[in-house]
């Protein structure tokens, strides 16, 4: 059972948020190990099994970057994983750059704003991608992820430099 | 996880970083990335007229073993000929720098970063040899 099946939702995109998290707390509590304390052994394994599978499936499905690389996948397109690596140039220059200059900014302002036109561009991403899904368009999906991916660990990166800035400033 | 003093070496004082001018003709640019974990690497080789690579630079953006295993390579390379530079394998660098298993796929990305370089370097000599040929 997939993801979006095992939390009874449609496999797409644009999930509200509390639609997700109320699906998933209810089935939760449906789970829940302590319902499960008088039960047979059996019943209390598979409840333990249920409760992990869509703890995971929650994790999987609360980021929509995380649920849009996990709709691909579904759809039979899989981001290279570990040790397989890209050669795109157009994209990596544009990710490389955006490091350097991260690399360079010396204030939190600097960082602050990097950031911010990093998550502005991620979230037009998703939207794209919406239209990319509805047209099965899976190089264009392929592709979108491939740079999201990136703006993503951009920002990660973002939130370390600017906690560095923020600590060397004491 | 315990690392070993040849990586820390490369990581805390990495060699050749920097870059060449991507545009001469005799400067070889690999780029690639590793999309699992957002890595992104850039290695540049600078041959010489006799076909020894004499320059290398790297820059790369990601974890400590990727940065050490591009600034091993960029080590590697100089002084040989690029068909010497194209044997190195990922495995070597692993080994050399015993990198736990957790992080082979960074010694992955330098010896594709590596590949990516000096195929960037023939396709610039093929072309340049171009013009000559149609002339003969």
């Amino acid at each position: 059972m997939d993801h979006f099946a095992r939390l009874g939702l449609p496999a797409a995109l644009d999930i509200d948020a509390s639609t997700l998290d109320r699906a998933y707390f209810d089935l939760q509590r449906k789970w829940h190990p302590d319902r499960f304390v008088s039960k047979p052994p059996e019943e209390r394994a598979r409840a333990s099994v249920e409760a992990a599978s869509l703890n995971e499936a929650y994790r999987t499905l609360k980021e929509p970057l995380s649920r849009a690389i996990y709709l691909a996948e579904l759809k039979g397109v899989a981001l290279p994983g570990d040790g397989k690596t890209i050669d795109d140039p157009e994209l990596l220059t544009e990710a490389m750059d955006a490091r350097e200059e991260l690399q360079e900014a010396s204030s939190v302002a600097e960082v602050d704003a990097l950031a911010r036109f990093a998550r502005e561009d991620l979230e037009k991403g998703l939207v794209d991608l919406l239209r990319m899904f509805s047209a099965n368009d899976k190089a264009a999906i392929r592709r979108t992820l491939l740079r999201l991916r990136y703006l993503d660990k951009f920002a990660e990166e973002a939130r370390a430099r600017r906690m560095n800035l923020e600590r060397s400033k004491r | 996880m315990a690392y070993s003093e040849k990586l820390i070496d490369h990581y805390e004082n990495p060699r050749n970083i920097g870059a060449l001018d991507k545009n001469a003709e005799d400067v070889g640019t690999g780029l690639v990335g590793a999309p699992a974990c957002g890595d992104v690497m850039k290695l540049q080789i600078k041959v010489g007229p006799d076909g020894l690579i004499e320059d290398a630079k790297f820059k790369t953006f990601g974890c400590g073993s990727a940065i050490a295993s591009s600034s091993l390579v960029t080590e590697w390379v100089k002084g040989k000929t690029v068909d010497e530079a194209e044997t190195i394998k990922n495995t070597d660098i692993a080994r050399h720098l015993a990198l736990p298993p957790v992080k082979i796929h960074c010694s992955v990305l330098a010896e594709d970063a590596i590949k990516a370089a000096i195929a960037d370097y023939r396709a610039k000599a093929a072309k340049k040899d171009e013009p000559k040929a149609a002339a003969e």
